[in-house]
């Protein structure tokens, strides 16, 4: 590297800061051009998490902000006007390199050293996509092409492979702003302008089981919606497992579908339950304040589908007795709760237990309680940690297939397509209730993550019971796993719709009486 | 190392045979009545199973019910209750008769027209070994397509049979077979 590009370099570093669109729009872009995060971030040499802190909000600085920025002005050029036209690009004045640019490569090209291209000159490199002193037909269109890859005319831009007027003086365009940017994204790996690695495809997408059993079942049923919607449902279980199984495929983690099941988790009788406490909430606020009020009932929207992310043992639970608590295990555990003495106005995370002393609680409930009993929200004591069986942990499981069923769902709701939203929902729901010891579903024997996904479901609730009274809303009522009724301006708080992280409202009623009559006070009874 | 376990347990590992494994998860497949014999359901329930046709008690017979049809009848009727070895004795060969009945379907579910059932297989619990002599055993699964031998042994409650036949199974895992000669669980749908 010679002492005058390490100046241009730092020259070209010291930019003023270009302008970036915001966070949101950031991300619009990527996704309506079908790029990834990963590949962005593979382009502009960054980890796919930074590309996420951008779409999130943050800024990046630097040559790499002048290169994102760069990518981000290319998509909404790309997206606004398909075909490209080299008038778009303006002419910039201060260009480090003298002579004009190398030809573009393929947009995902991978940078590599400034230093490294302000040297070369167009056709040094064989391999780099020679400009072709005359037109060629393309091999992939048959259209002119300015350019030859490894002998084979072509056109370096998919974009002018497409149906589209062939670009003229591609070669002659100078160089936009910014000289960084342009100099990074200049230089092309050898090899990478070929027509098979270069397209910037949408991630492909593996044929969608959901939609197909869908459109199978509304043809087996000539469009009778009711009929395939019963269909759907009565195969749901299968079918939930067999796209399980789909989603492992490839990874880390095999699932354990039938280790060894401790007494606890075991059924006393036919009908009985197990050792295990969920802690459903069952809560009314036990004095509300004076006067009439407006009750809304909101109801979490999927919160199973929500708690299927989860700390999930993976194998065979083992069994340990102590005090401390392993987050890179899960299971269950034997504790003693902490005495709770915040429940006028908020929900005992343990639910409405009546039997005092120790009881066996699941991992998302020892979570809650141990988050709650931390510096931060210091509500109440530690729970005491007595014996456990655990198993090492992780949340993605089953996330791949939570995230298929999220999106089958959003785009269901999208469509107004009752009948995927029923199938996805009786997915879902059977596959949490089968998953134990069911003879629906024999495929599957974890009772403990049976549970863990409803204590899932409870805590997060319960969480959004304290987000609700964090706000100034009053709770009034924390009932089973998805519904919160509470007095106040909740649409500040929860974004209504339809969505997994929004919220229904279920009902609207009054209650209380006017501060004259304090005998009628009190929780009634609401439809 | 030895394919067979000589002397299990020296060391303070835990487990039970394969078979056994495998016979316990084919009679929960089984699905035996779940009321214990000794409340008057459940005997009740068993002995309608045993007596319902002609062949359903001839199956009894040999099982090992060998009671006058008087006495069944006096046993349904209510007006003798019967002994508590003849409780065992109903307990078994309800248990046999089930077996030998259901044993068809299960062997078809199990081979799935010759694509077999994955059978997971949970390795021995070494938490009471002492850590140098505890081995590194893995979790497995292992495929098994011809489930006719296992399933008749278990049928015929033939417990060297069934050892027999799922050692020759599990031979299938490779040279370390006999490491899950005793395990934890044996897991399998049908």
């Amino acid at each position: 590297m010679s002492d005058f590009d390490a100046i241009d370099s730092l020259l070209a570093s010291l930019t003023p800061h270009t302008p970036l669109p915001e966070a949101p729009v950031r991300r619009d872009l990527r996704e309506r051009a079908g790029l990834s995060k990963a590949q962005v971030a593979r382009a502009l040499g960054v980890s796919p998490s930074t590309v996420t802190g951008w779409e999130a909000g943050r800024d990046p600085v630097g040559e790499v902000r002048a290169k994102y920025a760069y990518l981000l002005d290319g998509l909404a050029d790309k997206l606004t006007h398909p075909v490209p036209s080299p008038a778009n690009e303006a002419p910039s004045a201060p260009s480090a390199t003298p002579e004009a640019p190398p030809p573009e490569p393929a947009p995902d090209a991978g940078p590599t050293s400034d230093a490294e291209t302000s040297v070369r000159t167009p056709g040094a490199h064989p391999d780099d996509g020679d400009a072709l002193a005359e037109p060629q037909p393309c091999v992939l269109c048959g259209r002119p092409a300015h350019h030859q890859v490894a002998g084979f005319p072509q056109h370096l831009d998919p974009t002018q492979c497409a149906p589209a007027e062939p670009q003229a003086s591609r070669t002659t365009t100078p160089a936009p702003t910014p000289p960084a940017a342009r100099r990074a994204r200049a230089t092309s790996p050898t090899g990478r302008a070929t027509p098979h690695t270069g397209t910037p495809s949408r991630p492909r997408s593996s044929p969608d089981p959901i939609a197909a059993a869908v459109t199978d079942a509304l043809a087996t049923h000539e469009g009778d919606v009711e009929a395939a919607t019963a269909a759907l449902v009565k195969r749901a279980i299968p079918d939930a497992m067999a796209l399980l199984d789909s989603c492992r495929k490839g990874g880390r983690y095999a699932i354990v579908a039938h280790p060894w099941i401790p007494d606890i988790l075991r059924k006393q009788s036919a009908r009985g339950a197990d050792q295990i406490w969920e802690a459903r909430p069952k809560w009314f606020r036990p004095e509300l304040p004076p006067g009439v009020h407006e009750v809304t009932a909101l109801d979490i929207n999927g919160a199973y589908l929500s708690a299927l992310k989860t700390h999930l043992p993976i194998g065979q639970l083992e069994h340990t007795i102590g005090t401390t608590h392993d987050r890179r295990r899960a299971g269950v555990h034997l504790i003693t709760p902490p005495p709770w003495e915040h429940g006028a106005y908020l929900p005992n995370p343990i639910g409405n237990r009546d039997e005092p002393g120790p009881l066996w609680v699941t991992e998302p409930t020892l979570r809650l309680l141990l988050r709650l009993s931390g510096p931060k929200l210091g509500l109440c004591e530690p729970p005491e940690i007595h014996e456990s069986f655990t198993s090492g942990a992780t949340e993605n499981l089953l996330e791949k297939f939570r995230v298929i069923l999220k999106d089958a769902r959003d785009r269901a709701i999208a469509q107004e397509d009752e009948v995927t939203l029923e199938y996805v929902k009786a997915m879902y729901s059977k596959f949490v209730s089968t998953m134990g010891e069911s003879n629906y579903n024999r495929e599957l024997y974890r009772p403990d993550w049976m549970h863990l996904i409803r204590s899932q479901a409870f805590a997060n609730l319960w969480t959004k019971a304290l987000k609700a009274h964090d706000a100034g809303l009053t709770v009034v009522r924390a009932m089973g796993t998805d519904e919160l009724h509470v007095i106040g301006d909740w649409p500040k708080v929860f974004p209504e719709g339809r969505g997994v992280s929004e919220v229904k409202v279920k009902d609207v009623y009054p209650i209380g009486s006017e501060p004259t009559d304090p005998a009628a006070a009190g929780p009634i009874d609401e439809n | 190392m030895p394919e067979r376990t000589i002397d299990f347990g020296k060391y303070g590992a835990q487990g039970i045979k394969g078979f056994e494994a495998v016979a316990r998860q084919l009679d929960a497949l089984a699905d035996f009545i779940a009321s214990p014999v000794t409340t008057r359901r459940g005997l009740l329930a068993r002995l309608h199973y045993l007596t319902r046709t002609s062949r359903a008690r001839a199956a009894a017979r040999e099982a090992g019910l060998t009671v006058t049809d008087r006495t069944l009848k006096a046993w349904l009727a209510g007006t003798r209750n019967p002994t508590k070895r003849n409780l065992t004795r109903i307990d078994t060969a309800y248990r046999a008769v089930r077996r030998q009945n259901v044993a068809r379907y299960l062997l078809a579910r199990l081979n799935r027209e010759g694509r077999g059932t994955r059978v997971e297989i949970h390795p021995l619990n070494q938490s009471g070994v002492r850590p140098p002599h505890q081995r590194v055993v893995e979790f497995r699964t292992l495929n098994i397509r011809r489930w006719g031998a296992i399933v008749e042994a278990w049928a015929a409650g033939d417990d060297q049979a069934l050892d027999d036949a799922w050692i020759e199974q599990i031979v299938d895992l490779g040279s370390q077979w006999g490491q899950y000669e005793y395990v934890t669980n044996v897991g399998f749908a049908a």
